[in-house]
């Protein structure tokens, strides 16, 4: 009996624990605790400076950020200028070159950067004052050395000659000029000629008149206690001058009165970059600020929002679909963007356009508007974690004219919207015929379909539309190569070469690649190498009507039919003189803007279909510019005579492949001598 | 020489005191089924971090097929009995929280950051994962070919993105480090359900697990539930196979040249390092940041700033419970020939290997390294996956605790020794990424030739 009981209880409270969680549902939330901000200290100094302090004990650290508050500048032909202040500012003091001052911040293990319009400096608490004090004297004392611009330069030109062959960098600079024109701050584009201007005195001229603590906040995030940085604050930024600031203010970019489609055509492209963009004014002080938040996260925010579900799940055009609704005091914009597959481009515009008129036509539904308030109020408590939230929320407040208690009251204002509220945004924002439809890819393979999204304007890779120029109806494709061999010393001259030799040069991020080209017009034989630092890296030959290629490390390979025709296109030194014979057509496609000249573009097929695109230009006649699908651009200048014809003496190749464009420089060029059969092995 | 060791004795022992770390308070059971829970409590933010990090990486993988755990880090997504596919990122959300998780060569973990008031649904959904994932053909078949994309993506696409793989194939012979975490796609694609099922019974069980909660919680409470939800998860098996393989010395040098799509050359070299939880594992951290942490650095200075023969460098001990990799990488500036950077690279090494570090400079590193290590516990999730690797890596939770005492042991003389020691010059790796213009054919040097003759 006794032992029958021991067992029942036994089972009972096996059966009791089992009991205790039921896994077929999710269990209840617990009451949600409220979401308390912490206080931020402020106070303002005589000099105008407002400080924000945010006492936070939990790390011994404290951190010290100085933002301006300046208008947009507009940098004229000095584009990029203000992008190098905050690395002049940390070039040295007078105190401090350089190196002591790298020295000096490294040693207590703290962080200081500064930007045109920000200092940054963070350490432990024991270090707060030495932090401040190095901090204080990049903002009192600073040398700007020349040296430094110099390496700041060089280095932004790289970066400039990198962007031109990004498909994502052509995209935001074609967006920014769209959106905002050359007029605006926001879309002006930095070249290398207007990085070449900045001077030393430009970055003086631009600290002198922003660097004033009349525009400046300051938060200190930390181990520290108001009075302690009240102190510390009157200490180092008293003797800080204010200044009279210059505001600017800008006309509002407007919306474009029906969808227009910008191409850039990258003929290296093997996807396209889409983009449907427009202005928009919207900011932190907006009414419609968070309801643009949901309605922006339901469209595209996220990965469970709308764009990335039909474009990645459904679709399988991309990796992944998104958009975006900025928040600016001047200007901000709509965006939603893709990378797509190349024969997707249009039905992804279209899926793009269908998604953004489809929310403004039919509105949200009541499920997928409480996840998205209940994902953005997570995140918003998430980022509570951070103190330098706080100081931030107290310097917005600040700074946009916020009511005291906007953030206090963020999430009950979030969660108070309503479907009608979200639908009528949507009807406010969305534009589906009034955007820009950028697209960056290959032009031959998708320019077609993209008509039927607007009218397509063509644009370079720095955000200018492409220049036409009207033609003279009267000129014909023979006139062209006429005047072309004509301009390199006459048709005669040209034929009487029969055989020639080409050694070339060029470097390319320290590696130096030789090309050899061989020609023989009798016999038909042409053949070309490629060495890499000294060894043959790759070697076509072409003879006796046969075509091998031999590359690094592999058997050589024999070219089939299409592959001997393609290189034949390129067997002959002069190539012009052969289209007649080679049965090639040519097409005159108007005059085309070539690096500033202006030049015929003709368009060579050969009869199984593949092409090349010669420029010819039309001051001099000569040949400027050679472009093929594979070998991208090919610029042709600094011609010289040898023996009576003028010949190229430098190519430069551009290709998406290389990261600079490729200068090859001829070094040495034989006409009429005889060339050795091993050449053409 | 007698006055230089003891100014060294000197500095460290002033600076021992000086070496402070701010504690970190926790609470810890071990469930009977095994499973070890770590609880740390502060109420700060209204928010959790819930974390299960399972003691299987790749090193655990048959070498015929590589890739499982990796490809478990996909599949405990997929749903579970209770949770519908698709369900548990979308509930997770829902809530107002937000999730991941990412493998290594060692482990595999998995969090969520919820608001406080949700942790037992996190829990909930942590318990339902390690008792009943839904393991089905559905699931693979789709993780398969996110898997595939995920590599396009992360590795074959991206600049320099092969260079971890790479790398580690050439520093390992035998060891399982050799292969990479994300494995590789033949194995993933002859692998059968049944393969997937097995390896979760070996490896994704209480007794091989660590649970962690640290946010805004109440001990008792948060004790109830996660016995309520994990209690009656059953014990796996009483051994895990872990591999027992020393990798040997190597005596010569591994050299190659990769092509990649990358615009700017790079030099990576590597050095084989002592298991993670070796006494000199400190001091070769704190010679990494010798040689590049900071823009006072002996390599950024030099190369970077003086020389402007890198446009960067950096020195990364990589520590694996069964030793790990030192990678040293430089990338060139433009026109510079990267046999002329790995010349100054190395240059800078033997000075370190000759002459040692100065008494400023050691004093420097120790600073460094305390703001480092006083910043690494800043979050709740950042604390939750230090409890949990203090505990894995070291035995012991509190070691999170006791990490700056490890580093103040540490000596100049130490750093000296240990570039010696592993940084040694002939039994490392060394990769030249070249930019794939530069390799030839089918590309610009090949195109180059065609464009000439025109």
């Amino acid at each position: 009996m006794k032992k029958l009981i021991i067992y029942l209880f036994v089972v009972l409270l096996v059966q009791t624990s089992w009991a205790q969680v039921d896994r077929s549902t999710y269990p209840p939330a617990g009451p949600a605790r409220e979401i308390k901000l912490g206080d931020a200290h402020s106070f303002t100094l005589p000099n105008g400076l407002k400080v924000f302090v945010v006492e936070n004990r939990k790390l011994p650290r404290v951190a010290f950020s100085l933002v301006l508050d300046r208008d947009p500048i507009m940098e004229g032909d000095k584009a990029g200028m203000s992008g190098m202040v905050g690395e002049m500012l940390t070039g040295g003091t007078k105190n401090r070159s350089k190196d002591q001052l790298d020295e000096e911040v490294d040693f207590i293990g703290a962080s200081l950067s500064a930007s045109s319009t920000s200092i940054f400096g963070s350490a432990l608490k024991k270090h707060q004052e030495k932090v401040l004090e190095l901090m204080t004297d990049v903002l009192y004392n600073p040398t700007f050395p020349q040296e430094e611009l110099d390496k700041l330069k060089k280095q932004a030109i790289s970066g400039l000659a990198a962007s031109k062959d990004d498909p994502n960098a052509i995209s935001s600079r074609l967006a920014s000029a769209l959106n905002f024109g050359r007029n605006h701050p926001y879309g002006e584009i930095e070249t290398e000629a207007t990085i070449g201007n900045i001077t030393v005195e430009d970055i003086k001229a631009y600290y002198n008149t922003y660097f004033k603590p009349n525009i400046a906040y300051l938060a200190i995030v930390g181990d520290i206690n108001s009075r302690e940085a009240e102190a510390l604050v009157k200490k180092y930024f008293s003797k800080w001058e204010k200044g009279n600031v210059p505001t600017h203010q800008y006309a509002m970019p407007k919306l474009p009165e029906k969808n227009m489609v910008a191409l850039v055509d990258r003929s290296a492209s093997v996807q396209s970059v889409v983009e449907v963009t427009y202005p928009m004014e919207m900011s932190l002080s907006h009414p419609d600020y968070i309801a643009t938040r949901l309605l922006n996260y339901i469209l595209g925010g996220g990965s469970s929002s709308r764009l990335f579900m039909n474009l990645r799940e459904k679709r399988g055009f991309t990796y992944g679909a998104y958009s975006s609704i900025g928040a600016d005091k001047l200007v901000a914009t709509f965006s939603a963007e893709a990378s797509v597959k190349q024969v997707a481009t249009d039905s992804a515009i279209n899926e793009f356009i269908f998604e953004i008129r489809n929310l403004r036509d039919k509105g949200v539904d009541a499920t997928e508007l409480e996840n998205a308030k209940a994902t953005l109020s997570g995140s918003f408590g998430r980022s509570l974690e951070s103190p330098s939230t706080i100081a931030n929320f107290a310097i917005n407040t600040e700074r946009y004219k916020l009511p005291k208690d906007f953030y206090a009251t963020y999430l009950q204002r979030l969660n108070a919207l309503t479907v009608d509220d979200i639908n009528a945004a949507a009807k406010k924002y969305l534009k589906p015929d009034n955007m820009y439809i950028t697209v960056v890819g290959n032009g031959a393979v998708i320019e077609k379909s993209l008509a039927a999204f607007g009218e397509v304007s063509k644009f370079n890779n720095m955000g200018n539309p492409e220049v036409l120029v009207a033609m003279d109806a009267n000129v014909t494709v023979d006139q062209v190569i006429d005047s072309y061999l004509k301009a390199i010393g006459g048709e005669a001259s040209a034929r009487s070469i029969k055989t020639s030799r080409i050694e070339s040069v060029a470097e390319i991020q320290g590696t130096k690649l030789n090309f050899v080209m061989a020609y023989d017009e009798s016999n038909q034989a042409y053949a070309n190498k490629v060495m890499v630092m000294g060894n043959v890296a790759m070697n076509t030959v072409i003879k006796n009507g046969k075509g091998t290629m031999t590359q690094m490390g592999q058997p050589s390979k024999d070219l089939n039919d299409q592959e001997l025709d393609a290189m034949k296109m390129s067997m002959f030194i002069i190539p012009e003189l052969h289209y007649e014979d080679m049965g090639y057509t040519l097409e005159l496609d108007g005059i085309k803007d070539v690096e500033g000249d202006q030049a015929y573009k003709v368009i060579v097929k050969n009869p199984t279909g593949n092409s090349q695109v010669n420029y010819y230009s039309v001051s001099t006649g000569l040949k400027v510019k050679s472009e093929n699908g594979e070998a991208g651009e090919t610029y042709l200048s600094d011609y010289q005579e040898v023996e009576g014809v003028k010949f190229p003496m430098t190519m430069t190749i551009k290709s998406p492949m290389l990261p600079v464009p490729m200068a090859a420089k001829v070094e040495k060029l034989e006409l009429n001598k005889p060339i050795s059969e091993e050449e053409f092995k | 020489m007698r006055k230089f060791t003891f100014s060294i004795l000197l500095v460290a022992v002033l600076s021992l005191p000086a070496l402070a770390q701010n504690k970190i308070e926790f609470k810890e059971i071990t469930l009977d089924n095994g499973l070890h829970v770590i609880l740390h409590q502060d109420n700060t933010t209204p928010i959790v971090a819930v974390s299960v990090l399972y003691h299987v990486g790749s090193k655990n993988e048959n070498p015929n097929r590589t890739g499982f755990a990796h490809f478990f880090e996909h599949l405990l997504f997929e749903g579970t009995e209770n949770i519908g596919r698709g369900e548990y990122m979308n509930k997770i959300q829902a809530i107002g929280g937000t999730l991941n998780a990412f493998t290594s060569n060692d482990i595999t973990y998995y969090y969520e950051i919820v608001p406080s008031n949700q942790l037992e649904t996190a829990l909930y959904m942590e318990s339902e994962r390690m008792l009943h994932p839904k393991i089905d053909q559905i699931g693979v078949d789709t993780q398969r070919e996110v898997i595939k994309e995920e590599k396009r993506q992360s590795y074959d696409n991206r600049p320099y993105g092969t260079i971890l793989p790479e790398t580690m194939k050439r520093a390992y012979n035998v060891h399982p480090y050799k292969w990479p975490v994300i494995g590789s796609m033949e194995h993933l694609d002859s692998a059968r359900l049944q393969e997937f099922m097995d390896f979760h019974k070996s490896y994704y069980v209480p007794n091989n697990a660590v649970l962690t909660v640290a946010g805004d919680i109440d001990y008792a409470q948060a004790e109830k539930w996660v016995r309520a939800y994990f209690e009656e998860i059953p014990s796996g098996p009483k051994a895990f196979f872990r591999p027992n393989v020393t990798e040997p010395k190597k005596t010569a040098e591994v050299r190659d040249v990769i092509y990649d799509n990358i615009q700017i050359p790079a030099i990576i070299q590597a050095y084989n390092l002592p298991p993670k939880n070796h006494p000199d594992s400190y001091a070769l951290s704190m010679l990494s940041t010798y040689l590049t942490g900071g823009n006072s650095s002996l390599m950024t200075k030099e190369l970077v700033d003086k020389q402007q023969k890198a446009l960067a460098v950096a020195a990364i001990p990589l520590d694996l419970e069964d030793g790990g990799v030192f990678i040293m990488y430089g990338i060139a500036n433009m026109g510079v020939e990267p046999k002329a950077l790995e010349g100054e690279i190395d240059a800078l090494l033997r000075k370190v290997q000759q002459e040692g570090v100065s008494d400023k400079d050691f004093q420097k590193l120790q600073n460094i390294i305390e703001n480092n290590l006083v910043t690494k516990n800043s979050s709740m999730a950042g604390i939750a996956q230090n409890l949990a690797q203090s505990r894995v890596f070291f035995g012991d939770a509190n070691y999170i605790n006791e990490e700056m005492k490890h580093y103040g042991k540490v000596t100049a003389e130490d750093l000296k020794r240990v570039a010696n020691q592993y940084l040694s010059l002939d039994g490392r790796v060394v990769l030249y990424y070249m930019p794939k213009s530069a390799q030839a054919p089918e590309t610009p040097a090949g195109a180059a030739i065609k464009s000439n003759s025109n």
